[in-house]
C-alpha cells in the first residue's frame, strides 16, 4: 500500500463514503436515487454533497428503483455521466433495466453493496449482484474501501471506452460501513486521467433526432448481439490496460485477479472474492503452501488472467472456492466460472459455501476450510452452519 | 494490532464514536485503523456491538472482533443481558460506564476502569436521562487510556460530531478527567497499539470429524426462527397501562373519578353510583358542596375547560332514589360506636357496618348530619338531598342516636371500639373587647337557624359586619342577605387568599354580597342608637406565614369606623372537647393515645381537613384501620404513587374541543326569604354529553389509535373486547404509545432481543 502521495489526502472513510467521493471525483452530472439499506449512505452523502454545492450534479429522488435505473438510462441517453447506487431487493427490481442499459450500450457505473433477498437479511452477500451477472454488465468486486474509491474512477473509464455499463460491488457492512485509511486523490489527478464525457454513439443528438427503443427484427438482432459480444470479450485486456495506467498515476496497483502465493510450493488455492480476501490473506501467512486467488473482475469472467495466475501452480493442487452466494444451484457463483475457465485443467475443485446473509468470517473459519480443504472435502462443504 | 469492542444501546453514539476513534488514531499516529458496527436490529435501544482496529502496519482480518483488548461498556445494563465479557484476552481491560466502585465487578485478573459517563453527558445536555448519548464521555475515556493528546481528540470530536460540537468535546475533556483505575500507561494496551510485536495466532483447532451436514435443526418458515413469530425485533415493549388521573388522584375521598365519568359517559348510571357510592356514601352532598379538587386538577382544563365532574356526580347521587338498600348482615362480634354524625363519622359506620360490625352513631344534636346539617345553608344543600343519604346509612344497618352527647367514657365498657368524629362546631374568637356582647358566632348562627329557624334578630334593611374569608363567613353572608339584610364580608387578605370555595364566592357576588378584602376589625362598641360601630384597619399583605399566604400587616393611620346593625364573626373553628372527657388531646387521624382498654380512633374535620370530601376519605382510613385493628392484622394506609398523568402526557390532537356542560340556575329577582337550592345541575342528556368529555388519562377506553396505527397488524380485540398486544406480532415500533391519547400505553425498555 502506498503511504506517501502529495496529490492525494489521507481520510478516514466508510466504503459507502468512499464510493460517494469516488462519484464526485468522476465529475457524475446525473444521481437518480433510491434509498435502501445498507447502501442508503451513498446516495445520502451525494445528496448532501449536491445541495452543499460541492459537486455540480443533478439529484432526483426517485420513487423506486426500477425508476431509478430508468431515469439513469435516459440521462445516459442524453450524454450524461451518470451515477446511481443500490442494493439487494433494488437491484433486483431493477433487473429489467439492467438489461436495457447493458444492451443500449450506456456507459453507466453504479455501486452495489451486497445484500441477499429472501429470506429477508440486510447483511453481507453477493446473491444479489452474481444473480445479474448474465444481464451484461461488467462486475467489479472490492476488497476495501480504498479499492472501491480507485475501482469506481477506472470504471467510468472501462464504461466509457466500450459503452458498457458496469456494478461496482461491496460488501454491506464489512466495507459498506467500516471507517478505514483511504487516500483520497486530488481532483486534478482524477481529471487527468478520466476525461470528460464524449458523446457516444446513442447519444441523443438534437441536430439529428431519431428514435430509441424500437423493435429490432431478426436480421438485426443478432448483429447487435454480436457488436455487443465482440466488445465484452476485450474487457479483461482493456481493464488489465486501465488498471495499469491508473497504477502508473495514482500509485496503486491493481489486476483483474491477484495471485498470492501461488507457485510451485502450493497444496490448495483458495478462491475469494471482497472482503473474505483480507481475512484470508491474514491465514495463509501461517500456511505457506495455501495460496489465495482474489478475484476483482467478475464479469465477463477473466478466463485469460485466471489461467495466467495459476500458471506454475502444481497440477495436484486443490482449488477452493469461497462463496458468499446461494444461486440456488448445486455449486455457487465463483466455483460454476472457475470451473468454465479451467475446463480440462487437472486440479481438484471443492466448493465450499461461507459467510451467506452476513455470517461472519472470521479466520477460524478461513482455517477450518483449508483444514477441510485438504483432509476430507466434499465436492460441495457447508462451512459453519451446524 | 489493537483490538477493541465496544457494547453499547442503539441510540447511544457507539458507532459515531468508533469512527471518531479511528480518526482520533490516524491523527496521533501512522497507524492503519478499521472501525465498523454490528448491527443486530439497528433500532434505538438495542444492543449493539463496535469494533475497532488499531495496527501499525496492513490490517488483515474484516471479521468481528471475538478477543479484544478492550471491552468498552457504554451501557452498564447490558452487562445482565449480554455476555459484554465473552473473549476478553487474558490481560485486556475493561472500560465500564458505571457508577459503580470497581470492587462491584466481578472480573478476576482484568484490568477495570470506570467512567460515570452517563452523569457528564447529561451535565453536557447530551441525550436524555432514558437515552444519555454518552458517546463523547466514553471517546474521552478510551483517549485517556491510551494517552491520547487532548487537542487532537478534542479536535476530532468538534470535526466529527452532528451536532453540539462544544458540549460534545466538553464531555470528553471532562470524561479523560475522570476515569478511575489503575495509573497509566497501562502496559498491555500500550504495547498492543505501540510495541505489537508478532500477532497472537488464531485458535482454530482442527478435528478429524467431518462436520454432520445431516441433522442440524434447520429452520423452516413454518417453524419460527424466534420465540417471537414475526422476528427478534423487539427491543422495547409497548403495553397497555393503568395510570392514574388527576381527579382519582386529587379526590379526598379517594373516588375512581375517572371510572364512574366513564360509566355515566356510557349511560350505565348505576353501575356509575356504586363506583362513586364505594368511596363516597355523599354523593348527592358532594355533588353540591365539594371544591371538587377533581376538577381543579383535571387535565382538559390544559385544552378547553375541566369535566363538570361535580354535575355528574350530583346527577348520579340524586339518582340514589332509585336504587334499593340491601341491609349488611352483622357478622362481626364486636360492636363499634362513632361519636358525631358528621361526613367523617357516618362514611366510617357504613364501611364497618359494610364489613358486618354493629355500629350505633352518638349525635348530640337532634338531627344526624354534622356540618352538612347544621353548617350548610339549604339553598345549597336541601335537606331532603341529605336526607335520603343518611337514610341509605340507615338502611344499611347503621343505628343513629341523636341528642345523644356522649363521651368516650360513657361508651368504652359497651363497645369494642369508639370513633371520634365531633367536628369542628366551636368558631373562633376576635380577642377584642366587647366581643361576646357584640358579635355573634357565624357557625353558631347557621346552625340555630337551620335547625331552630333562629334568625337572631337580622331584621330587612340591617347592616351586617361578616368578619373572615371562610366557608363560613360566606355561607353567613349568603343567609343573612336571604332574611334581607345588606351582608358585607370583611376580609384581611385578597380574593386570591380566601379559603372559601371560588364558586361559592362568585355566587354570593352575584347575589349581592359585598366583600371589603385587605381589612380587619380593630375594635368593636355600641353607640348611643344601639348600633355597633366596628372599627377596621387596613392590612397591606407581607411574607409568606406557616400556612404559605402572604401574611396581612396593619398600615398604621388606616383606621376607619363602620356602623352596623350586627357583626358576625366566622374566622374558624375548632373542635369540641365534650368526647374526651375533659381530657387535653390533639386530635389526629387513626388511632389515638387513651387511657383504658378501649381503642380510641379520631376522624374527620377535627382531625384532618375542612371539606366534606376530605372528611369523608377521613371516615374510610379510620373504617380500615379499625378493621384491621379488630382483625388482628397490620394497618398499612394504602401507598399512592406521585406518577399521575400530566397535561404534557395526553395528545389533545385526538380530541374535539367541546364547550363545558354548566347546567341549569334560578336567578330570583329577589332573594329575600328564599332558601330554595338555585343550582338545578344538569338534565340526563347533557350528563351523557358531559361525560363523554372526559379524557379517560391514563386509561385505555378503546379509541382504537393503536389498533388502526399499528404497521403490523398486532393489535386485537380480545373476547371481552378489551384492546390488546400480540407480542408474537409486535415489533416494538412504539407507534401504538406514541398515538394512545391518554398515555394508556407504556413503551419501556423492559425487554432485549435475544
Amino acid at each position: 500500500m502506498k503511504t506517501e502521495a502529495p496529490t492525494h489526502s489521507q481520510s478516514i472513510l466508510k466504503g459507502n463514503f468512499a464510493t460517494a467521493e469516488a462519484a464526485r471525483l468522476c465529475r457524475v452530472g446525473f444521481i437518480p436515487a433510491y434509498p435502501i439499506t445498507p447502501q442508503t449512505t451513498i446516495v445520502e452523502r451525494l445528496s448532501d454533497m449536491v445541495s452543499k454545492g460541492e459537486m455540480d450534479a443533478t439529484y432526483v429522488n426517485m420513487d423506486s428503483e426500477h425508476s431509478a435505473f430508468a431515469a439513469a438510462m435516459g440521462a445516459a441517453l442524453a450524454g450524461e455521466r451518470v451515477f446511481t447506487a443500490t442494493a439487494g431487493q433494488g437491484l433486483f427490481y431493477a433487473h429489467e433495466v439492467l438489461h436495457a442499459i447493458a444492451h443500449f450500450r450506456l456507459p453507466i457505473v453504479i455501486a452495489n453493496v451486497g445484500r441477499p433477498s429472501i429470506p429477508w437479511n440486510i447483511w453481507s452477500d453477493q446473491s444479489d449482484s452474481l444473480a445479474q451477472r448474465d444481464t451484461g454488465w461488467i462486475q467489479f468486486y472490492g476488497e476495501s474501501s480504498q479499492e472501491v474509491l480507485d475501482t469506481v474512477i477506472q470504471s467510468y473509464l472501462l464504461a466509457e471506452q466500450l459503452n458498457i455499463p458496469v456494478m461496482v460491488v461491496l460488501d454491506a457492512f464489512y466495507q459498506s460501513h467500516t471507517s478505514e485509511n483511504v487516500w483520497v486523490p486530488d481532483q486534478d489527478l482524477v481529471d487527468e486521467f478520466l476525461p470528460p464525457k464524449k458523446p457516444g454513439p446513442m447519444s441523443i443528438d438534437m441536430e439529428n433526432p431519431k428514435a430509441f427503443g424500437g423493435l429490432v427484427p431478426p436480421e438485426h438482432y443478432n448483429k447487435l448481439n454480436y457488436t455487443f459480444w465482440r466488445d465484452a470479450i476485450q474487457v479483461e485486456e482493456r481493464a488489465e490496460q486501465i488498471a495499469a495506467d491508473y497504477a502508473r498515476m495514482f500509485g496503486r496497483e491493481y489486476h483483474n485477479v491477484e495471485a498470492i502465493n501461488i507457485g510451485p510450493q502450493t497444496r490448495l488455492v483458495l478462491v475469494t472474492v471482497s472482503s473474505i480476501t483480507t481475512t484470508a490473506r491474514g491465514v495463509i501467512r501461517k500456511y505457506p503452501d495455501v495460496g489465495l486467488l482474489k478475484i476483482r473482475l467478475f464479469k465477463p469472467f477473466p478466463k485469460a488472467s485466471v489461467q495466467e495466475a495459476l500458471r506454475e501452480l502444481p497440477k495436484d493442487a486443490i482449488i477452493a472456492p469461497v462463496e458468499r452466494n446461494f444461486l440456488g444451484d448445486r455449486e455457487g457463483a465463483l466455483f460454476q466460472e472457475m470451473q468454465r475457465a479451467l475446463y480440462g485443467a487437472p486440479y481438484r475443485m471443492y466448493d465450499f459455501y461461507a459467510g451467506a446473509g452476513g455470517k461472519d468470517v472470521p479466520p477460524e473459519t478461513i482455517e477450518k476450510i483449508i483444514h477441510i480443504a485438504r483432509n476430507n472435502p466434499q465436492d460441495v462443504n457447508w462451512v459453519d452452519i451446524a | 494490532m489493537l483490538e477493541i469492542r465496544g457494547h453499547a444501546r442503539g441510540g447511544q453514539g457507539m458507532v459515531t464514536a468508533f469512527e471518531i476513534l479511528a480518526k482520533m488514531f490516524s491523527h496521533l499516529g501512522d497507524f492503519q485503523v478499521q472501525a465498523f458496527p454490528a448491527f443486530g436490529v439497528e433500532r434505538t435501544g438495542a444492543p449493539i456491538q463496535a469494533f475497532l482496529r488499531v495496527a501499525k502496519k496492513e490490517i488483515l482480518n474484516r471479521s468481528n472482533i471475538y478477543h479484544p483488548h478492550l471491552i468498552a461498556i457504554f451501557d452498564e445494563s447490558l452487562l445482565d443481558m449480554v455476555p459484554v465479557f465473552d473473549g476478553l484476552k487474558d490481560q485486556g481491560a475493561v472500560l465500564i460506564n458505571t457508577e459503580k466502585p470497581r470492587s462491584a465487578f466481578d472480573l478476576p485478573g482484568k484490568t477495570i476502569y470506570t467512567i460515570p459517563a452517563t452523569r457528564i453527558s447529561l451535565e453536557n445536555g447530551l441525550g436524555s436521562k432514558s437515552l444519555p448519548i454518552v458517546n463523547a464521555a466514553m471517546i474521552g475515556a478510551i483517549g485517556y487510556l491510551f494517552e491520547a493528546d487532548l487537542d487532537v481528540l478534542q479536535e476530532t470530536i468538534r470535526g466529527n460530531v452532528p451536532s453540539k460540537p462544544q458540549a460534545n468535546a466538553k464531555a470528553a475533556v471532562t470524561a479523560y478527567n475522570s476515569v478511575l483505575g489503575e495509573a497509566l500507561p497501562n502496559p498491555y494496551l500500550h504495547d498492543r497499539l505501540h510495541n505489537p510485536g508478532d500477532e497472537e495466532t488464531g485458535a482454530y483447532q482442527y478435528s478429524e470429524q467431518t462436520e454432520p451436514i445431516i441433522g442440524i435443526d434447520a429452520p423452516f418458515w413454518a417453524m419460527p426462527l424466534s420465540k417471537n413469530k414475526t422476528g427478534n425485533w423487539r427491543v422495547v415493549t409497548p403495553r397497555y397501562v393503568d395510570r392514574r388521573p388527576p381527579c382519582n388522584h386529587n379526590c379526598p375521598a379517594g373516588t375512581d373519578v375517572r371510572r364512574f365519568v366513564k360509566l355515566a359517559g356510557e349511560k350505565k348510571f348505576a353501575e356509575a353510583f356504586e363506583t362513586l357510592y364505594e368511596h363516597n356514601p355523599f354523593p348527592g352532598v358532594c355533588g353540591r358542596v365539594c371544591p371538587h379538587f377533581c376538577e381543579q386538577q383535571c387535565n382538559r382544563n390544559d385544552f378547553d375547560e375541566s369535566v363538570n365532574i361535580g354535575a355528574i356526580e350530583r346527577f348520579l347521587g340524586d339518582q340514589a332514589l332509585n336504587y334499593p338498600v340491601l341491609p349488611s348482615p352483622v357478622t362481626q362480634p364486636e360492636k363499634i360506636a362513632v361519636i358525631g354524625s358528621g361526613p367523617a363519622g357516618l362514611t366510617a359506620a357504613l364501611r364497618l357496618c359494610e364489613k358486618g360490625y354493629e355500629v350505633t352513631v352518638f349525635e348530640a344534636l337532634p338531627q344526624a348530619g354534622g356540618m352538612m346539617r347544621s353548617g350548610i345553608p339549604k339553598f345549597r344543600l336541601p335537606d331532603a338531598v341529605l336526607d335520603l343519604e343518611i337514610k341509605r346509612i340507615e338502611q344499611k344497618g347503621v343505628k343513629i342516636e341523636t341528642k345523644r352527647r356522649v363521651s368516650i367514657g360513657e361508651l368504652s365498657s359497651r363497645f369494642s371500639t369508639v370513633i371520634t368524629a365531633v367536628g369542628s362546631h366551636i368558631g373562633a374568637r376576635l380577642l377584642l373587647d366587647g366581643e361576646d356582647e357584640l358579635s355573634l358566632d357565624g357557625i353558631t348562627f347557621l346552625r340555630e337557624f337551620k335547625l331552630s329557624g333562629n334568625e337572631a334578630g337580622i331584621a330587612k334593611g340591617d347592616r351586617i359586619a361578616i368578619i373572615g374569608g371562610g366557608n363560613t363567613a360566606v355561607d353567613v353572608a349568603r343567609t343573612a342577605l336571604r332574611l334581607g339584610a345588606e351582608a358585607v364580608i370583611y376580609y384581611r387578605r385578597t380574593m386570591a387568599e380566601m379559603p372559601a370555595i371560588a364558586q361559592e364566592v362568585e355566587e354570593a357576588l352575584a347575589e349581592g354580597v359585598q366583600i371589603r378584602f385587605l381589612t380587619a376589625p380593630a375594635g368593636l362598641k355600641k353607640n348611643s342608637q344601639g348600633q355597633i360601630e366596628l372599627s377596621l384597619i387596613d392590612m397591606e399583605l407581607g411574607e409568606p406565614d406557616s400556612s404559605g399566604r402572604r401574611k396581612p400587616i396593619p398600615v398604621e393611620g388606616s383606621e376607619s369606623t363602620v356602623i352596623v346593625q350586627k357583626v358576625i364573626k366566622a374566622i374558624g373553628q375548632r373542635f369540641d372537647e365534650y368526647a374526651f372527657d375533659g381530657m387535653a388531646l390533639k386530635p389526629r387521624q387513626g388511632r389515638i393515645e387513651y387511657a383504658g382498654e378501649t381503642p380510641v380512633f379520631c376522624a374527620g374535620d377535627m382531625a384532618w381537613g375542612g371539606t366534606v370530601t376530605e372528611a369523608i376519605g377521613s371516615g374510610n382510613k379510620v373504617a380500615e384501620e379499625v378493621h384491621a385493628l379488630l382483625q388482628g392484622l397490620q394497618y398499612h394506609p394504602e401507598e399512592i404513587l406521585p406518577d399521575i398523568v400530566l397535561p404534557k402526557d395526553i395528545n389533545f390532537a385526538y380530541y374535539m374541543p367541546i364547550p363545558k356542560h354548566r347546567g341549569v340556575s334560578k336567578h330570583p329577582k329577589d332573594l329575600h326569604g328564599n332558601f330554595e337550592e338555585l343550582s338545578l345541575g344538569l338534565r340526563e342528556t347533557d350528563i351523557h354529553a358531559e361525560s363523554i368529555r372526559c379524557l379517560h388519562c391514563g386509561d385505555c377506553y378503546n379509541c382504537g389509535n393503536c389498533f388502526n396505527f399499528c404497521p403490523d397488524a398486532a393489535i386485537h380485540l380480545d373476547e371481552d373486547g378489551r384492546l390488546r398486544i400480540d407480542y408474537d406480532y409486535c415489533k416494538g415500533c412504539g407507534i401504538c404509545a406514541e398515538e394512545c391519547p391518554c398515555n394508556a400505553i407504556e413503551f419501556t425498555l423492559t425487554e432485549i432481543a435475544s
